[in-house]
């Protein structure tokens, strides 16, 4: 707060004219002003981003060398979810220059849509792209069409062939733009107590009985049962984890079950089909409720988010846990952390979403915010940030960190993750999806804790969702 | 009137003996047990904020809970510095929310003032109503203000500046304010200000000679309140600011997450945060008390 | 500022001036309330008729459609009734045990002076960092409390969040733990102030210590008691932080106030047509709750007025 008040609150009177004015002048233009590859460097750019849920750390770590390369600073704000999507709604809402990138969420991505800056033309401007090595086709397709690839004028719209090596030409002619760079992705991963799978004890007993050797896990049954093997509650100790707390973290855990159980993972598909309540969900609920009766997971685990399941798992109380990130454990536990994709059932798809980073088309420097972002999601910067454990977005990083890190537990993360994103499954393309998972996680927690059958929960959530489409203006048609 | 004089005591046993004196002291003895079993066990939360934020990283969720151990400073240095994914440190934070606070609190004294004696003057004939507005404007949920104070915050370009924090809690903590100040002004014998208007004195002038003197204990409650409120706020701290005005309640967020929660540097913070505050009450719990008496006191 | 013009006026003129005068110093603070509370209350009204999101994304006038699913919703009106509940069930409790606290506090005594400085602290505790600490100390599997039940032969393992009535429980417990001082407070500044005469009569006649309580301190203590009632229920309509932070609504729906519903929809969602149909509702419904209050309020505390 350097300068008096009195002046900027003189100043707020000339700025309403003169956003009125920018507003009436942009409205005829589509949002799409050419941008000048020759534009002076600005004194900073600033940026808005997420805290831990996008490694904020990661980030800063490269800053210097930022300026180093650019001869000017990036400044970053960051925020914890919730706080950052209401931020970031705020700062597209009133149309500010405060920020020159902002971080996007893939699930916010439906309604700011026609807020962000389309990335097409910057994309196929060679000297836009002169900072840093920008190959375009070497992000995760799964990742990029899911979190950065749209049609404007029809949101709901998924991009047809999801394996096609992105290519921005091909994008554009397919009707749709690119309106961000993914930067982290966040998919759902198995850790695991290698220690006591590796246990001679623990071996014996299990195969004793079971009548087979014990190992991680790969199939829902499998799970279960190894999940059963290891809950000792005397010793404080539990075969896994679950995420039925109301709130996106159970819808995220069902839209797992519902495509592994061989249900549409979206939950609900682009002609409006509620293919969350279906046998297959049924099916995804009555598992997930039996981790629970079975006494598998730790207590608590009826209100557990992200954040339990992970302390849960740190504090060396469960055998086995489900995360986004490559759940540790505390000091004062004496073990050994492995990490496994999801186990499968008749199909895979494990949760994703993925946190990227947009032009602010209100913004000042529009090319060097641009320049900016290809170089933070450039391979290489990708690769150094992975010291502090990004979770990147590009085929190439997981190749080459599998092979450089000298950590066998941290190439066998990256490893995981990898092979996890390329079959996850994102979320539905709609504008209150926040509304519509929370009903669909009041569901989930409510067969999880048995107060209804799972065909109740997924009737009862399903009238909801429908009231809340049609409430935010979908059609549904009858 | 000389007997009152004599002590309670004495009065109890010559007029019943010492049975229902015994009653009374054991009434007296389990009322104060359970105010301080009722203390103890309100101050476990605290306890933990304070022991967790000066445990070493690896133990400070541990169970059993550790009690001995060597207390560390790191999570303060790391809360005030920033750094290491912490966009800004606490040392900013506190000032933003000290700004934020005295400036919200002075403009709530300022204008609660003079309203409060309008407020108290036989001669306005609308005191009733306004009063009973003034107090139904307590009502109105900040949740409820946030959309539109936001919305026109962003187009008039006041977001992340301090008035946009601070003229919004100086309304919602009016109210209280000029309640209290109200009850004060009304104690206050009428006959002081009447003598002085017949001596031809404005009412401003009464005001500022008279009541304002009178008034500054009450003045010190309604404050403290007010800043109670506006230290603590934390939904539109969180709506309306970036990081220059960004207050420390925001701030304590970013050590919880997807990935768990950082208990030590959770803990470190909290209790920068609510140290000035507590030390603050602490120090005016007198007036803090007698003022909220004050609108009952006739 | 002097007037000696007016000053040898009629009565009506004085009068007159004099109500100018009271205008004058009430207009600071009634600018204040009118931009903070009467604009954005004209506002919700004008969004409520549209479906106005954040984005703007849409933006049309839909007249009452946003009244009508509010009203039709049944987790809306659930959300009004357990509102209600809440503010009743806490405000309640603390009322209650701030008398009770309030009986010993009064006493003057040394160590009293240490008790009301303890008894205080909750009041001050941020109340985001309150609700994050009672998570945790509540956590089942890591907490302090269920270890230390557990170790006391009490029930472990209590899933204090995943049940409803536990839940509650939780919920209530914490503004209880929070907002008690408060009321303590006023009550026990009541509870000296109040003369000594009444009660050793009550004494000198016979009454027991409980009878002298019942029926000389509790009814002098009735101005106390409804500023703390006032103050108190007001202030439970607006809680944010707790519900947020602990439950998150959960299990179920079964602590989905109507706060938590306005901000998923206003700040998550940002349908701001709906968002402000449901303040709007809220509004007129403590609207009606405000002039009961004052009553009470007027009745019991301020008789110059009443």
């Amino acid at each position: 707060m350097s300068n008096s008040f009195i002046p900027r609150w003189a100043k707020a009177g000339a700025t309403v004219l003169a956003l009125a004015l920018a507003l009436t002048a942009c409205g005829s233009d589509d949002g799409g002003t050419a941008v000048e590859p020759k534009a002076a460097k600005p004194q900073s750019l600033r940026m808005l981003y997420a805290s831990t849920e996008a490694d904020a750390a990661a980030v800063e770590a490269i800053l210097p060398a930022f300026k180093k390369k650019f001869g000017f600073e990036l400044k970053m704000d960051s925020q914890p979810l919730p706080g950052v999507q209401t931020k970031a709604f705020a700062e597209l809402a009133s149309n500010s220059s405060a920020y020159d990138i902002i971080i996007v969420d893939a699930s916010w991505m439906p309604s700011l849509v026609g807020k962000l800056e389309p990335l097409s033309k910057y994309i196929n401007d060679p000297k836009l792209n002169d900072m840093a090595d920008t190959d375009f086709g070497d992000f995760i397709p799964k990742v990029l069409y899911d979190t950065s690839v749209y049609q404007a004028d029809n949101i709901i719209a998924q991009y047809p062939d999801q394996s096609k090596v992105p290519d921005a030409k091909a994008i554009t002619e397919a009707g749709f733009d690119i309106y961000n760079l993914p930067l982290q992705a966040n998919v759902l991963i198995q850790s695991y107590r290698k220690d006591l799978f590796n246990d001679p004890k623990q071996k014996a007993a299990f195969e004793k009985k079971y009548g087979r050797p014990l190992e991680v896990p790969k199939t829902l049954d499998e799970y279960r049962e190894v999940a059963k093997f290891f809950t000792q509650p005397d010793k404080k100790l539990y075969g896994t984890t679950v995420m039925a707390g109301v709130g996106d973290w159970s819808t995220d855990d069902f839209k797992t079950l519902l495509a592994t159980q061989g249900g549409n993972g979206l939950m609900i598909d682009d002609k409006f089909n509620m293919a969350f309540n279906s046998p297959e969900g049924v099916k995804a609920l009555e598992f997930y409720r039996s981790l629970i009766t079975d006494g598998s997971v730790p207590p608590g685990s009826l209100n557990a988010s992200w954040n339990e399941v992970a302390a849960s798992f740190g504090s060396g109380v469960t055998a086995m846990s489900q995360n986004y990130h490559n759940a540790a454990l505390n000091d004062d536990v004496d073990g050994e952390e492995g990490y496994a994709q999801v186990p499968a059932g008749v199909a895979q798809g494990p949760h994703f979403g993925t946190w990227g980073l947009a032009v602010n088309p209100n913004g000042k420097n529009k090319a060097w915010a641009y320049r900016a972002m290809t170089w933070l999601t450039a391979a290489e910067q990708q690769l150094t940030m992975t010291q502090d454990l990004l979770h990147p977005t590009r085929t190439s990083v997981y190749d080459q960190v599998q092979n450089q890190t000298e950590d066998p537990q941290l190439a066998e993360f990256y490893k995981v993750m990898g092979a996890s994103l390329a079959v996850g499954v994102g979320r539905p393309r709609l504008t209150n999806y926040t509304e519509v998972a929370q009903a669909i996680a009041v569901a989930v927690n409510e067969a999880a804790s048995g107060k209804k059958e799972p065909q109740e929960a997924l009737d009862s959530a399903e009238q909801n969702v429908r009231r809340l489409l049609s409430e935010a203006g979908y059609d549904l048609g009858s | 009137m000389t007997t009152v004089s004599t002590s309670p005591a004495t009065r109890t046993k010559t007029a019943h003996g010492s049975a229902p004196k015994s009653r009374r002291r054991a009434g007296v003895v389990i009322g104060r047990l359970g105010l301080w079993a009722w203390l103890l066990a309100t101050m476990i939360p605290l306890v933990f904020m304070l022991i967790t934020s000066v445990k070493p990283e690896g133990i400070a969720r541990s169970l059993p809970p550790k009690w001995l151990f060597t207390p560390t400073f790191d999570n303060y240095r790391h809360v005030l510095a920033g750094g290491d994914g912490l966009s800004q440190g606490f040392n900013d934070l506190l000032l933003h929310s000290a700004i934020v606070t005295a400036g919200s609190t002075l403009l709530t004294i300022v204008v609660a003032v003079p309203a409060s004696y309008a407020l108290a003057m036989r001669t306005f004939r609308q005191r009733k109503f306004l009063s009973s507005w003034i107090l139904s404007t307590y009502m109105f949920p900040p949740i409820v203000a946030v959309i539109p104070i936001f919305i026109y915050a962003g187009k008039l370009d006041l977001i992340d500046r301090y008035p946009v924090l601070i003229v919004p809690y100086a309304a919602f903590n009016l109210p209280i304010a000029v309640w209290t100040l109200r009850a004060a002004v009304l104690q206050i014998p009428y006959e002081i200000q009447e003598s002085a208007m017949v001596d031809g004195a404005s009412q401003f002038t009464i005001l500022r000679r008279i009541i304002w003197p009178l008034l500054i204990p009450s003045v010190a409650t309604a404050a403290i309140l007010s800043a109670i409120l506006s230290w603590n706020e934390f939904l539109f701290a969180l709506s309306l600011t970036r990081s220059e005005v960004k207050t420390a309640p925001v701030g304590v967020q970013e050590f919880t997450g997807m990935f768990g929660t950082q208990w030590g540097a959770l803990t470190a913070a909290a209790t920068v945060i609510v140290a000035p505050i507590v030390v603050m009450t602490l120090v005016l719990r007198r007036r803090i008390v007698s003022g909220l008496t004050l609108g009952a006191v006739k | 500022m002097p007037r000696p013009g007016r000053g040898g006026g009629t009565f009506r003129s004085s009068q007159r001036s004099r109500n100018s005068t009271a205008w004058v110093l009430m207009a600071p603070a009634l600018a204040l309330l009118l931009i903070m509370t009467i604009v954005p209350a004209v506002y919700l009204l004008w969004a409520s008729l549209r479906n106005k999101t954040l984005l703007g994304l849409t933006d049309r006038f839909v007249g009452l459609q946003n009244y009508r699913d509010v009203l039709s919703n049944p987790d809306q009106l659930h959300g009004f009734a357990r509102t209600g509940f809440f503010v009743l069930a806490a405000v309640t409790l603390e009322l209650l045990l701030g008398l009770l606290l309030a009986v010993p506090l009064a006493a003057q005594s040394r160590s009293n002076n240490i008790a009301a400085t303890l008894l205080l602290l909750p009041f001050a505790v941020t109340p985001v960092v309150s609700a994050l600490m009672f998570k945790e100390l509540l956590n089942p599997a890591t907490g302090w409390i269920d270890y230390y039940m557990g170790q006391i032969g009490l029930p472990a393992h209590v899933e204090w969040l995943s049940n409803p009535t536990t839940a509650w429980v939780a919920i209530i417990g914490l503004d209880v733990w929070q907002w008690t001082p408060f009321v303590a407070l006023i009550l026990m500044a009541g509870l000296q102030s109040l003369p000594h005469e009444p009660r050793e009569a009550a004494a000198i006649d016979g009454a027991n210590a409980w009878q002298t309580f019942r029926h000389v301190s509790l009814p002098q203590l009735g101005p106390f008691i409804a500023i703390a009632l006032v103050l108190r229920t007001i202030q439970a309509f607006k809680t944010f932080d707790a519900f947020a932070l602990l439950t998150n609504g959960g299990p179920g729906k079964s602590t989905e106030i109507v706060n938590l519903q306005i901000y998923r929809v206003a700040l998550q969602s940002f349908r701001i047509g709906a968002a402000s149909a449901t303040a709007i509702v809220f509004l007129i419904l403590l609207s009606l709750l405000v002039p009961l209050l004052l009553r009470f309020a007027g009745r019991n505390a301020d008789p110059e007025e009443a």
